[in-house]
């Protein structure tokens, strides 16, 4: 119960949008999963390329702002990831 | 006059020398690259990614006025990702729903 209150009232909590910042930054890494199952014929290259180098540079953002946002940071991990696949399925499937 | 200027913006704490800079610098790229797809032809559009670049936009332009050091970097780039992410998103949803007669003339 205590840990929901801290939780609650936290500076980073959801009552800020140091929270809600990054929930919704999760929209970008789950849409590209889903457009992962769609034919790379739909992937914008250029989209793509400049989403890999975004969530390279966010991640240190996120270590470096204050307050500090380990959110944040999981989210362009994981967007950098996602990124990368969909770079790779759009480069291959140019040939 | 102009040099102390300089010095100013080179010395802030959200300044060229730091990632508070330069995060935001590049995301421009995100619009950038949302503005040259203006002339991709919209069945290659994606809903999922262009609503969620609109979103980030809107929520990210007010989460730029709250942490520290405050940016406006920030800010002008999620407002133009919020831009260019409903433009997007309003050619994909017109030819979508709103020329329907041109597809089923195509069809006939």
């Amino acid at each position: 119960m205590g840990i929901l209150h801290t939780f609650w009232n936290s500076p980073i909590g959801p009552k800020t949008t140091h929270f809600w910042g990054p929930v919704v930054g999760w929209s970008i890494p789950i849409a590209a999963l889903a457009d992962s199952k769609k034919p790379p014929e739909l992937i914008s290259g250029n989209m793509t390329t400049v989403m890999c180098v975004y969530s390279a540079l966010f991640m240190r953002f996120a270590y470096m702002v204050r307050p500090r946002n380990y959110h944040l940071l999981v989210c362009h991990v994981a967007n950098e990831s996602v990124q990368l696949y969909q770079l790779s399925r759009w480069a291959r499937a140019r040939g | 006059m102009a040099a102390s200027k300089l010095q100013a913006f080179w010395n802030h704490p959200a300044g060229p020398k730091t990632i508070h800079f330069w995060a935001p610098t590049f995301k421009w790229g995100i619009s950038i690259a949302n503005v040259a797809d203006f002339s991709k032809p919209p069945e290659k559009l994606s809903y999922p990614q262009q609503i969620a670049v609109a979103c980030t936009g809107i929520v990210w332009s007010r989460y730029s006025t709250v942490i520290i050091p405050k940016n406006w970097n920030l800010f002008s780039v999620n407002i133009a990702m919020a831009g260019t992410g409903l433009y997007q998103l309003s050619r994909k949803i017109r030819h979508d729903y709103f020329s329907d007669e041109e597809v089923a003339v195509a069809q006939e």
